[in-house]
């Protein structure tokens, strides 16, 4: 944790432009939202700001300077005046939401200032919301608030507007690929992990992960097994998935390469192989792509994002793999 | 950092700290305390970011040494692992020493305990006092205070700065005001030290409770410092900090009603059972309310009504009453908590008609002062 300024730079440029202007100028909104899909550097350009404010010495008047108690203790996640709120389990919860209204009714332990960052603000119960739009509506002077969210459009309305809305751009994938591939990782799995995430750190964890390695072969299996349109799925999904994707998050991973699959499959049939990306199964899905329609393919992407969302709202994982699995095969053999 | 401490010194510091940590914080340095060691003696701070405790222990006190300090430094320990590491040694003595890289090494007759500490620097900074600014309060009166006032703070968190009693210096004055909008406590106290300064600060009641629990009941002075942030109260080797409520606190200056029209003069202790033994059957029905009723001769009657239950009536001979003849009904907790507070066996209560606050106050004593809110009742 921890990126100092010019390296988040090159990842948003604007976003930081906007950041050190706002900061120069002394015009520092009362409350952001940073929205983005994973891996853009939300919350490390939220400590950024954090630091560049409660920093002792900020270079020319902005630029943290990483050695202050300030900049240290923020760091660490130590600093007594900046909260830090992640979702407690499923959700952010209207407790979390209390205890931080009762830690502002309150002065500043240090000083007058006073930053909060809430990460998956779309997760917050509508209570939650509800208690926090309260107030961020009276906001106190030198109170900072900083909601991050991949998904801008789940948050109420009525926070959306009291918020400055800061858009991270991910990196284009071609250019997430070539940045990978620097990275020294495969060029044939690049694709497919810049897919997925938009953090290089996070990609190069993914690449040396067994897991992940793994992973992808079962859900090809997957496939393959729905095409022999047979009963072996469901025996399938007992013996081999369950027992490799046990977390929520790994199945959720599991659901994402399975709607690559789906989404590489229709591009060949559109005529563009070159953006598939599972790159080593390029022929056999080839193959594939010819035995099926573009319409049943659109069928079976929604199925697989309705088990996702529904993954979200915590339906039992073994129930849920087995609706889908029957979804996918259009439920024709069993009768 | 090396330096060697008796046991029971040691023990005593670190469970006054104690009471400030507490284990389920979001800030993870906050679960340890903190340990200095200066040519002076050892510093202990404990801390839950609302409030902070530090603990001195002199290198020598009445001509015997305690700590000998052999090398200056600073360490943050686990403070579960910590206290109970101390509370269980096997000798009088301990030795505390910080190897490299925050690896510490506590060692007491012939066992040694190897913690991993943090470091230091992390710990939040405590506000540097400057003297300056100080009055001081003996220990028994500032307990009083608390203890008359804080009672009264709100509960509810929708309107925050009622949680925290309101303190004000003018002209070498304090008054402490708690309310929580049903009733309100007041106490005014003289300080002995001339210029004070003005201050208007708002103090959370769960603070106030948790100093007036650590002090213990002696005349020995407390020095009160009150910074723009925190507020500071120090007793001989313990400092406690604690952080304030922001905002304004309403005006009550107002509420409190100048002239009356019915005044009833009783004893405390004789009115406060009957209005108790008056709420035993009114605790079931709606907000535990009572009602009072004066008639000639100087006799109060207090009685409460519940259908489902029953009703009870009880007369009390009062020592005196003037004014118009009355009719209130109030909640019997308010009473009751405002009657415990009070000193003095004789109690004047002012009541303004029965739609108006009333205000009870020792008789011949301004300094204290409790109101409530009558309840309206058909």
């Amino acid at each position: 944790m921890g990126k100092t300024w010019t390296q988040l730079e090159e990842i948003q440029p604007t976003v930081l432009k906007m950041l050190k202007n706002s900061r120069v100028k002394n015009r520092v909104a009362h409350a952001y939202l940073y929205e983005g899909i994973r891996g853009t550097g939300k919350k490390e350009i939220g400590l950024l700001l954090a630091k560049s404010l409660f920093c002792k010495q900020p270079g020319d008047g902005f630029l943290p300077c990483e050695n202050c108690s300030n900049c240290k203790r923020i760091n660490s996640g130590n600093h007594p005046d900046i909260h830090l709120i992640e979702p407690d389990g499923q959700s952010i919860k209207k407790g979390q939401i209390h205890a931080l209204q009762e830690e502002f009714s309150k002065t500043g332990v240090e000083s007058k200032k006073k930053l909060y960052m809430i990460t998956h603000a779309d997760r917050m119960t509508v209570n939650a919301a509800n208690s926090l739009l309260k107030f961020l509506e009276e906001p106190h002077a030198e109170t900072v608030a900083i909601l991050m969210t991949e998904q801008a459009q789940k948050i109420l309305p009525t926070i959306l507007s009291r918020c400055q809305i800061i858009n991270f751009k991910p990196l284009s994938s071609v250019k997430m690929v070539e940045k990978l591939v620097e990275n020294g990782i495969k060029p044939v799995v690049a694709p497919l992990i810049a897919q997925l995430t938009n953090n290089l750190d996070e990609a190069l964890e993914i690449s040396n992960d067994d897991w992940f390695a793994q992973a992808q072969k079962l859900v090809l299996k997957l496939y393959e097994m729905l095409k022999k349109n047979s009963l072996e799925t469901l025996v399938m999904l007992q013996e081999n998935w369950f027992v490799h994707f046990k977390e929520k998050e790994q199945l959720d991973r599991g659901l994402d390469l399975l709607l690559l699959v789906f989404k590489d499959l229709l591009y060949i049939q559109l005529g563009k192989p070159e953006q598939v990306v599972y790159v080593n199964e390029k022929p056999r899905l080839e193959q594939y792509a010819m035995q099926t329609s573009g319409r049943r393919l659109a069928d079976q992407m929604e199925a697989t994002l309705e088990a996702k969302r529904k993954l979200q709202a915590n339906m039992n994982p073994q129930l849920l793999m087995e609706e889908l699995v029957l979804k996918l095969q259009e439920g024709s053999s069993f009768v | 950092m090396k330096f060697i401490i008796q046991r029971d010194h040691l023990l005593q510091s670190v469970q006054d700290v104690m009471k400030a940590v507490t284990s389920r914080t979001t800030i993870p340095i906050l679960t340890g305390i903190k340990i200095v060691a200066t040519e002076e003696g050892v510093t202990l701070t404990g801390s839950d970011s609302d409030i902070s405790i530090e603990s001195f222990i002199p290198k020598e006190e009445d001509g015997t040494e305690i700590v000998e300090i052999r090398k200056p430094g600073a360490i943050v320990l686990q403070a579960r692992f910590f206290s109970d590491i101390v509370k269980k040694l096997p000798t009088d003595i301990v030795e505390i020493e910080v190897e490299n890289h925050l690896q510490t090494v506590i060692r007491s007759g012939k066992s040694e305990f190897n913690l991993n500490g943090l470091d230091a620097e992390e710990y939040p900074h405590l506000p540097q006092i400057s003297e300056e600014n100080m009055f001081s309060v003996p220990t028994d009166l500032l307990k009083a205070l608390i203890r008359q006032t804080v009672f009264a703070v709100s509960t509810s968190e929708t309107r925050p700065i009622l949680t925290g009693v309101n303190w004000k210096v003018e002209n070498s004055e304090l008054t402490c005001i708690a309310t929580d909008s049903h009733r309100l406590a007041l106490r005014k106290a003289r300080l002995a030290s001339e210029n004070t300064g003005t201050y208007n600060v708002v103090i959370p009641g769960k603070s106030l409770t948790e100093l007036s629990k650590i002090l213990d009941d002696t005349s020995d002075v407390i020095d009160i410092v009150i910074t723009e942030n925190q507020v500071l109260f120090k007793a001989k080797h313990l400092l406690f900090f604690s952080r304030l409520l922001e905002g304004n606190y309403p005006d009550t200056g107002r509420l409190i009603p100048n002239e009356s029209k019915t005044e009833i003069v009783t004893l405390t202790k004789e009115f406060l059972q009957a209005v108790d033994r008056a709420s035993l059957l009114a605790r079931e029905g709606r907000n535990n309310v009572v009602k009072l009723s004066t008639f000639d001769g100087g006799v109060i009657e207090v009685s409460s009504n519940t259908p489902e239950i029953g009703k009870v009536i009880e007369e009390i001979q009062s020592q005196s009453i003037e004014g118009e003849e009355l009719k209130i009904s109030f909640s019997a907790k308010y009473m009751m908590d405002a009657l415990k507070a009070l000193e003095g066996t004789e109690i004047q209560v002012s009541f303004t008609g029965a739609m108006r606050p009333f205000v009870i106050r020792p008789l011949h004593d301004d300094s204290i002062l409790q109101l409530i809110l009558p309840v309206r009742t058909y």
